[in-house]
Parts: structure tokens; sequence; C-alpha cells
């Protein structure tokens, strides 16, 4: 009997061409989208040449070279594009956006302030402090030759001296986690939306088998199958058809769309588990809760469910931190974002605390939900139907 | 005679507002028992609350001699229910639809595999176990409707208006299965606010209106309460009020009516009250050209009891 | 009348979709407001950087002091999952962990190495590259001062010097990012809304039965459908109206002048065009439960590879040439071209012109398209 009720009700939502969109069809869109619109996000952040130009004759030679250095293009640190031009020639490159900005008589002018301007300016007073600090302590070590009386100055040991003190290496120990890919919050909202939107399949099985929401419930109701088999068989064929959804787009992400979802895939299945529950149990308790049509439920889950997502950043990645880090209570109760945040603990963090705070969460959610559905369904007549 | 459906003092409340009001009655094995009563009256109300669908105010409701309530599984198994609205699945085609309905009941496949096949040739679907929901056309889908709850072959069952808004063909194709249906040794309760169907169908007959019994008996029990027993519609060209009014004060007439030429008169007893009418056309030389008489209708007896009309 | 209440009921009961976008782009202009530009990498000139200082010397105090002026430092929660969470998120862009007795190990000549995070961006390379100018100038001293305070004083004398920096253009340019975002954004609100009221509207009227009912019924068919139109832009007037006057709260400055008349037209024009590419899916979505699902897909596609929620320039080339085909191209290009406007000659208004008229041939194409498939499904039926 059960089995019989799983298999139909496998049927009827694979067959239902709305439901098998918003499940299978959408998130996969979505990905593409973002796909296409993130590509090149990561890489354009990073630090790229810079396009500039040195305007005028009298270039101090030291300047000069150290400019020629970091415009060299065999030089793995290679920062500038460096143009030698008149003034006319750089204001003209200048206003059409072909350079940052120019450095004329001893003076940057660029037409805007950004951070290629500031880098710009930065590595010109780099320059600058550089070619005085030499002077200064080239001069500080020819005076102290002096004060110790001898007249007869060495300049190259003077020299090699200077260069010395100039060559101090810097150390710094870069301890941050190389998976610092932001973009990858996307395709976890992307997971989340997904599982979310399993509600819909929940919502529509019960609509089916409810009698006070659909005809054919009425039916069922009256046979002798009882509810509570009805009601766990129908689950469990949403539950699956949404597994199956969200197989299809892990593998549609991992393999066409790149996405890193961390290494370990007991925890990547758990946490997909668990998202998938609260979005069975959502669309449970809006079946039940919820006295309006099924197009207007459909309605109401989508709305929840892209609302939860933009929360969690599927619309701007920075809208998640900002939440999580003004009103975290915001997002500790929103689901998209357990599921978000337990991808990108995974992939982030080393630890598993934050992972296992947020697949636990999930499982107190759907709990939660499905308390409430029970005890509304306890109730088992109607009084109007 | 064995009762299968015992119902006592069931009482039902909309809002403060009695759909169903203090009704009791019996149906009983191998009977095909008509509700009948006009849109509105309670019909599908009583059948709802006797299937447990529906909480009810109060009153007793016995099924096969057991209480009937939500978990009697045992009861439930022998009945079948087909209601006012069609209630399939547009994603199965007709074939899936009875299978899925039919093993909610019957788990061996090979008996389920007859049954459905039963229930497709009792409606007249066969060639159209391919076709979904959508594709059918309104009589069809009723037909389909109707195989869905009866395919488990129940020893009880509803049906709840399944003629309403169906074509002529479907309706006789429906009604003789039906009939089909009670010879195999069903019992019926039918519910419609057609009279013909009544008239044709039913063994035994609830009048309803307003949520309480108003009759009950056979059609020709019903009938025959009736004041009104034979109606006679005479083609008369241009008849004086003098002859109105003699016509009024022969044997057993009830009421005479004339209007665009046509006279009717209603007599409250006797059977050939036709031939003193025309003895006494005859007798006056009025020419007449149709005459014919008339059995009154259900209809006729709604109207009498409740002084409205059955459909409205 | 009866249709225009009739649409007004259809659109109270659909309320909910409305507000929703609403309330999205308005979240997202708010907190575009609240957070100053941190989050556009492109305007911000001082990386924000987060310095752990466990030190209590005068040493580690400068470099504290030296960033203070040269970056924006950040205050998160003292704890190393909120530095992390805030790495990743962008909040910040660099992390100095120094440690103890920095100041005094430093003094003593020890070559000490310095725990930092960064990100892989713009700012995190120049904040890095602060970092080293600071160490580099500090190390140097540091050979040959011994005196604290003098060595203190060598350093940020040194980097003091700077050189002049002269910036060509006289515009806001943070408050013109602010409204050009704000204004992309509202293409995505916009077009969901439009596009799903209208879309639903013209369903239900357009179902078999009630068409019919109209056509009968003594209204003029032809009258009650130019209703059915001005209803239909009546609502998106006021829509564009009241998204136009968030904006006035949002970025004032720029509203109330020259180019805050241009992107009101800019804005205008895209609503037009908006309505009538409803109108066209209204003619071509023929199931009710198809709707929401163009919405999102046509909303969410056009936003996302238009430039609307990732900026023009980092969307890939490949991506932006798919793009022509949408309109809200043309619209996000005409607010980046408004928001670098410095005087209004026609010269320089020429290429925002040419994409207004370019989305008013998307109209024209829309309304004939319309008409062709309107005309085949009256064949149909």
């Amino acid at each position: 009997m059960f089995l019989h009720n799983f298999i139909y009700a496998l049927k009827i939502l694979c067959k239902n061409k709305v439901l098998i969109f918003w499940t299978f069809a959408f998130p996969i869109i979505l990905g593409t989208l973002f796909n296409l619109a993130f590509s090149n996000i990561s890489n354009s952040e990073k630090l790229d040449v810079i396009d500039i130009a040195v305007a005028g004759e009298n270039i101090n030679s030291n300047f000069k070279e150290s400019i020629d250095i970091l415009s060299n293009k065999d030089n793995s640190d290679k920062l500038f594009n460096t143009k030698y031009v008149t003034l006319n020639e750089a204001k003209k490159l200048l206003d059409d956006e072909k350079i940052v900005g120019y450095i004329y008589n001893e003076k940057i002018v660029v037409k805007k302030s950004g951070i290629e301007q500031t880098i710009f300016k930065y590595v010109v007073d780099e320059i600058n402090s550089k070619i005085n600090m030499s002077s200064s302590i080239f001069q500080a070590e020819i005076s102290k030759e002096i004060e110790n009386g001898n007249y007869n100055i060495n300049y190259e040991l003077i020299n090699k001296k200077v260069n010395d003190q100039l060559n101090t290496k810097v150390s710094l120990n870069d301890t941050s986690n190389k998976n610092l890919d932001y973009v990858m919050i996307e395709f976890y909202t992307l997971i989340a939306m997904a599982c979310l939107y399993g509600s819909l399949l929940s919502m529509t099985c019960l609509n089916n088998i409810m009698p006070n929401m659909s005809n054919e419930g009425k039916r069922l109701s009256i046979s002798k199958t009882k509810k509570v088999s009805l009601i766990l068989s129908n689950l469990c064929a949403s539950y699956l058809v949404q597994l199956v959804g969200l197989l299809i787009l892990f593998t549609y992400t991992i393999f066409a769309l790149h996405v890193n979802y961390g290494s370990n895939l007991i925890y990547i299945i758990l946490l997909s588990l668990a998202g998938s529950l609260a979005g069975l149990s959502l669309g449970v308790v809006v079946s039940i809760k919820f006295k309006v049509g099924e197009n207007a439920k459909i309605g109401i889950l989508i709305g929840i469910v892209m609302f939860w997502c933009f929360l969690s950043g599927m619309m701007g990645i920075t809208m998640k931190y900002i939440v999580d880090k003004n009103i975290p209570i915001l997002n500790k109760i929103n689901p998209a974002n357990m599921i978000t945040d337990g991808f990108y603990s995974l992939y982030y963090y080393d630890t598993l605390d934050r992972y296992l705070l947020n697949v636990i969460s999930l499982i107190v959610f759907s709990l939660l939900l499905l308390v409430i559905s029970i005890l509304n369904l306890r109730r088992q007549k109607y009084d109007s139907i | 005679m064995k009762k299968v459906i015992e119902v006592n003092n069931l009482t039902k409340e909309y809002k403060g507002v009695k759909a169903v009001d203090d009704l009791s009655f019996d149906v009983n094995e191998g009977e095909i028992l008509g509700l009948l009563g006009p849109n509105g009256s309670g019909k599908s109300t009583t059948i709802n609350s006797i299937l447990s669908l529906l909480n009810y105010k109060s009153g007793n409701i016995k099924i096969f001699g057991k209480k009937m309530d939500t978990n009697a599984y045992d009861i439930k198994s022998k009945i079948g229910v087909v209601f006012q609205d069609v209630a399939v699945f547009d994603e199965l085609t007709v074939y899936e639809n009875i299978d899925y309905f039919c093993g909610l009941y019957i788990t061996d496949k090979n008996k389920r595999k007859q049954y459905v096949s039963d229930a497709l040739d009792l409606v007249g679907l066969k060639e159209f176990t391919k076709f979904r929901p959508k594709q059918l056309s309104g009589g069809l889908l009723r037909r389909l409707n109707i195989a869905c709850g009866i395919a488990h072959k129940p020893k009880l069952i509803f049906l709840d208006e399944p003629t309403v808004a169906v074509d002529p063909q479907s309706r006789n194709n429906i009604l003789d299965g039906i009939k089909k249906l009670r010879d195999n040794g069903a019992t019926i309760v039918y519910t419609t606010h057609y009279m013909e169907e009544v008239e044709i169908l039913c063994d035994r007959v609830i009048i309803i209106d307003k949520g309480k019994i108003i009759a009950t008996g056979t059609v020709d029990e019903l009938k025959n309460l009736s004041n009104i027993k034979e109606k006679v519609t005479v083609e008369v060209l241009d008849l004086s009020d003098k002859y109105i009014e003699e016509i009024m004060s022969l044997k057993n007439v009830d009421s005479v009516i004339y209007q665009n030429n046509e006279l009717f008169v209603t007599y409250k007893k006797g059977k050939n009250n036709i031939v003193e009418m025309i003895d006494y056309f005859k007798n006056k030389r009025i020419n007449y050209s149709k005459i014919f008489v008339e059995r009154p209708t259900l209809n006729d007896v709604f109207l009498e009891l409740t002084g409205k009309e059955l459909r409205d | 009348m009866t249709v225009f209440k009739a649409f007004l009921k259809i659109l109270n009961r659909n309320k909910g979709i409305v507000i929703m976008y609403t309330v999205i782009l308005l979240v997202f202009g708010v907190t575009n407001m609240s957070t100053n530009n941190s989050n556009n990498l492109f305007t911000a000139s001082k990386p924000s950087v987060l310095i752990v200082n466990e030190d209590n010397g005068n040493i580690s105090k400068n470099l504290v002091k030296y960033f203070n002026e040269n970056s924006e430092i950040k205050k998160i929660a003292n704890n190393e999952e909120a530095r992390n969470d805030a790495l990743f998120y962008q909040d910040v862009s660099y992390i100095i962990y120094i440690p103890k007795n920095y100041s005094s190990d430093f003094l003593s000549g020890k070559n000490i190495t310095l725990d930092i995070k960064k990100t892989d961006t713009y700012n995190g390379a120049y904040a890095e590259m602060l970092l080293n100018r600071y160490l580099n100038v500090a190390n140097i001293y540091q050979k040959s001062v011994s005196d604290e305070n003098e060595l203190i004083n060598k350093i940020n004398e040194t980097l003091k010097k700077e050189v002049k920096v002269e910036v060509t253009s006289k515009l806001n340019t943070g408050e013109l990012d602010k409204a050009s975002f704000y204004y992309n954004f509202m293409s995505y609100s916009m077009l969901a809304c439009l596009i799903y009221v209208i879309c639903l509207i013209l369903q239900v009227f357009n179902q078999d039965k009630i068409s019919k009912r109209n056509i009968i019924s003594s209204t003029n068919y032809k009258k009650s459908n130019r209703i059915l139109l001005l209803s239909n832009f009546l609502y998106s007037f006021v829509l564009w109206l009241f998204y136009f006057i968030v904006s006035m709260f949002i970025v004032p400055e720029v509203i109330f002048s020259m180019h805050g008349v241009l992107y009101l037209i800019n804005s205008f024009i895209f609503m037009i065009t908006c309505i009538t590419l409803s109108f066209l899916l209204g003619n071509l979505i023929r199931n009710k439960n198809a709707i929401s699902g163009v919405v999102n897909v046509v909303a969410l596609g056009s936003s996302f590879l238009c430039g609307v929620f990732v900026p023009v320039n980092l969307l890939p080339s490949f991506v932006l040439s798919v793009a022509h085909i949408f309109p809200t191209f043309y619209y996000v290009e005409g607010n980046t071209l408004i928001s670098s406007l410095e005087d209004f000659s026609f010269i320089n208004l020429k290429p925002l012109f040419m994409n207004f008229i370019i989305m008013i041939i998307f109209c024209i194409v829309f309304i004939i398209l319309t008409n062709i498939v309107s005309k085949k499904r009256q064949k149909i039926g």
C-alpha cells in the first residue's frame, strides 16, 4: 500500500510541469546566469597592470629607473604600462580614459579618485621616499666618514653601505585561507534555493491528499488507506524528487560550472539532506496552515524563499555579510542562510563547529515546522470542505 | 431486509445555519436510494457527514451495523464514492488514475488489472486509457470520475450528482452503468436534482429540502402523495369562459387553465378522466386537435410539498 | 469603470508580489546608502584594514597611526571567526597581527615576521604595499637610529612626504555611483513587478469566457481594451513615481540636479519598454502558472547579464555581447553614461540619446510583435 502510493505520488510529481520547472530547471538556469555574470569577477578584482603616462622632458633619472623596473614586462611584479609622452598627449590620453593618470612636474594628474589612482600615487610616493632616503643616508655616511677624519672617501664603499641599509627584507607570513573566492556564496545560495523549493513538491503532495484542499484528497481520505501511510508515502516521494533535483544541480554546478563545495562528500550530503528536509517541512506547514488556493501557495512559497535567498546573499553577496554582522538573528532563523552558511563553513573553515551548528539549526527548524503541522493535522475532520 | 446505513438525528451547522436538520433514514441492502433535492438542500453535506469527512453537530451514523468514523478502515474498504466535483489527477492517464484509486483497496496486481478493466468496460472508456483527463470531454471526464470511485467493486456506493453537466449520451451510459452495479449486488445512494433520473433509476426516494426530509417512499408512493393524479392537455381554439367554467365543474377536476389556445386540466383522482373530457367536447361540438394525458411528476410532488419548483 | 475596478481588484489580490520586489529594492537602496561604498570596490581609495595589536609599545602604536591615516581601520568583533568572515566577504581587505613585545623586539633589531591575512584584490594588494613601505622605512632607520622617539620621528617624516595629486573631474562620483546603482537595481524590481502584474491581468481578461463576456457586454470592446491599457499604464506610472521618490531620499544631491533629470528620463523610457515587453509576454503566455517562472527568468536573467547585480566592467565580454539583445543593457549603459557626464553639451549627451532611441525601438518592436501574436491568436480562437 505504501509503495503503491509512493510510486503514484512520484508519477504525479514528475508530470507536473510547473513543479519540475521550479525545482529542476530554474536553479540550473540561475546557476548558468551566475556563472556568466561572475566568471570574471574574481579575476578583475585582482591587481592588474595600470596604464599610466609620464609627461614632459625633465625626468629624474632615478625616478625613471624605478618606474622602468616596475614597467618591465619581464618583471613578475610588473605594475605599470608606462608611456613617455608630451603634456598635451598625456591630457588627451587621460580624457579618453586610456590611462589612469599621468605624472608631470612632480605632480600626478588623475580624472577621478579610485583604487588604481591611489596605487599610482602610492608608488610615486614610494619611489620618491626611496630616493630621498638613499640620498639622506648617503649624506649621513659621508658626514660620518668626515667626522672620523677620513677625507679620502671611497664612494663605492659608501654606495654599497647605503644599498645594504636600503635593502632590508620585510618578512610577512600570509596565514589567510586560500579558499577566498566569495563568488562561491552565490552558488551556495543557489543550492539553498533548490533545497527550499522542495517545499513546492511537498506542498503539492499534501494538497493532493488533504480532503479540505482537493477533491482528490476527499477521495483518498474515504479510502481504507491509513492517513499516516498516505502522508508518509507522499512526503517520501517529494523528498526523493527533491534529492534527485539536487543531485542534478550538484552535478551540473560541480562539473560544468566548477563550483567548489569543499572536499568532504559526506558533509555535503548531510547538509543537503538537512536543507531539503527544511524545504519539505516548509511546504508541509504552508500547505496546512495557509487556507488559500494552490497557486497562491506557490506564490507564497516562491516569495518567501526568494526573500530568504536575498538575505543570504543571492542578489549581492555583501547582503549576507551585512545581515550576519548587524542583525545576526535574522539570518540565524533563515533556513536559506543556514544552508548557505553551512557550505561556506565547509569551504572556508577547517573546523566543523559552525557547519554542525548550521546542520543542527536546519534540523531544529524542520522539526519545529513539522510539529506545528502535526498538531494541526490531528484535527482530522473538518467543519467545512 | 438488512440495513446498510442507519442515520439517526443527524444535524450539521455552518456558522449557525442548519444545513442538515435532524435527519433520520435507513438504506436497505441492494437498493438504489435517491436523495432528491434542489441545489443547496443539504444532500452533499449529508453524504460528507455519513462518510465522516465533516464534523457534525449531533447524530448517529452506522454503516454495515458499525459506527462510522474517520478511522473505521474496515467500513471504508467496502465503500466507493463518486463526488460531485471531478476528483482525478491531471498528471495521470485514464488508466493510471483508475489503477491508482483502485490500488488503494486492491493490493493484488492481477486482480487489480481485472478490476480496472471491468471499470473501464462499465463506463465505456476502453479506447481512452492513454488519455490525460485534460484531453477528455466533460462527459467522458465524468465517466472517468465514476470509474475511479467504483473500480474496487465496493458493496456500498455513494454517487453525488454524477451527471451534472453531462451530455445525454454520456448520461444514459452512466445510468446504465449504475443499474449494472446494483444488479451486481451493490447498494447505492444516489443524490441528484434531476427527477427524471430518480424516476428511471431509484428503488426508493428521499426528498430533501432545507436540510429536512419532506417525503420518503418509492416513486409511485411519492406520486400518490400528490393531490393531482392526472393531467390532461388539450389544444383547442377560442374556448369561451362559459365552457371553461363548465369544465371546472366536471367530475374530479382540480384546476383549469386556458392559455394560448391550450387547455390544462388537472384531476384529483381517478384514471380514465380523459374519456369524460372527450365526451364533453363531443356534446358541445367543440373542435380539438391534440389531446394527451400525463401522470404527475416528482416535480409536481415537490411543488405541492414546498410551494416551489425543484429546479430554479 | 468596471474594467478599471476589476483591474484594481486583481492588483489588490497580488499586492504581495509587488510589495516584495519593492522591499528588496528598498533594502538594497538603504543598505547601499548606509554602507557608503565600502562594498563597491572601485571607488574606495582607502583599503579597509584590521589590525590585531597585542603589543603596547610606541612602535606598534605608530604603525596603527600610520594605517589610520592611510586606510580605513575596521572594528570587528574580537574573535578569529568574525575576522575570517570579514576577510571572506571583503569587509576588510587586510589583517595585520602584531605580536606581543613587538616594539621592544623591533628596537633590539630582531627580524620579526608579521602574520597577515589578505584578500586577493586591489585593496588587499594596496594594503600590503602600505605595510611593506612602512616596515621597509622602519627597518632602514632602525639600523642607524637607536632612540625610539627619534626613530619614530624619522619614519613619520619620510612617510609624510607625498606627491601632489590633481583631480581633473569635478563630479561627485560617490553619489553618482550610488544613484546609478539604485537606478540599475530599480530595473530589476520594475521589470518583475510590471511583467507579473500585467501578464496576470492580461491572462484574466483574455480567458476565453471572460473575453467573450466582455465582447458581448454593453461596454465597447475597444473601449474596454483601451481602459485596460490605460490602467496598466497608470499602475506602472505610480510604481515608477514611487521608486523615483524613494531615490530622492537616497541620493538627494544627485536627483535635484541635471543628472537627476536624466536619470528620470532614462528610467521613464525604460518603464515604457517594460510595459510593452509585459504586453508581449502576457500575450505569449497561455498558462497562468507559467507567469512567475517567466518573471523570474526574464527579470533575473536580464539583470545578471546586463550589469544590474554585477557591474558591467566586471562582466566577461561575451556576456556583454549577448546582453545587447535586452533593453535593460541600454538602460544600464544609460545610467553609467549619466553618472560620468560632466557638462551637458549635445556631443556629450549624444550617446545617451542613442540609448534612448534604441529603447524606444525596442518598444516599437515589442508592440509590433504583440499585434502579430494577438492576431494569430484570434484566428486560432
